[in-house]
């Protein structure tokens, strides 16, 4: 009974994955520049990679017919997901920073640039 | 074995999706103007990479599919941290 509960989980986790997957596919092919696609890829590199690998570490430990060998799929999954939620954030956040000091992306559809203002001592 | 025969069913309706929005990404990689868009794209497509092939290493019932899965999340990293690097330090060194 446990193991079809935790498979079912396992798998709806994995199919929230796919949806956000997609979801930030099509943001960062939708979205006019640089950094609104930030929202999208971190969007989709989150929920889409790191929501399915914990899917599959709960399903991997209710799949009774791997075997012993389940384990070690569900552990290398949980902790290949923990690592991904902290790269992924890092990661998208340096590439931010250096593109916004660098102005290699252009700023044209944000009018208000708060972090300019700052600069200029503004609010 | 009821439960594989469910497990295996739905991963395989899963795989299509996967793969369709790994061609999303790639046309973002080809199409994107900025050398950021397309890190942004290479990376976000490596990370769902990595994920697609945990769910087929418990659909394919090959555990040690799981580590080349982080390695290749740990070289996404590195080429995020690099780029970001050589965009700072260029625009430094000027």
């Amino acid at each position: 009974m446990i193991s079809l509960l935790l498979v079912i989980l396992g798998l709806t986790l994995i199919a929230i994955g796919v949806f956000f997957d997609f979801v930030g596919a099509l943001g960062l092919l939708r979205l006019p520049n640089f950094y609104t696609r930030l929202h999208a890829a971190t969007a989709g590199a989150i929920g889409g990679a790191v929501v399915p690998m914990l899917g599959a570490s709960l399903l991997a430990l209710g799949a009774e017919y791997l075997g012993p060998q389940r384990f070690f799929l569900a552990g290398a999954a949980f902790a290949s997901s923990i690592l991904l939620m902290i790269l992924a954030q890092a990661g998208s956040h340096a590439l931010a920073r250096a593109t916004y000091i660098s102005q290699g992306a252009p700023l044209e559809p944000i009018e208000y640039d708060a972090l300019r203002e700052r600069g200029r001592g503004g609010s | 074995m009821e439960l594989e025969y469910l497990v295996s069913t739905v991963l395989t309706i899963l795989i299509p999706f996967y793969l369709t929005s790994f061609l999303l990404y790639i046309i973002r990689v080809v199409k994107g103007p900025t050398l950021s868009d397309r890190v942004l794209a290479v990376d976000s497509l490596g990370y769902d990479l990595a994920a697609f092939m945990v769910v087929l290493s418990v659909l394919l019932k090959a555990p040690l599919m799981i580590v080349s899965a982080l390695a290749l999340a740990l070289w996404v990293y590195a080429l995020d941290i690099y780029v970001a690097k050589y965009l700072e330090a260029r625009e430094m060194g000027g």
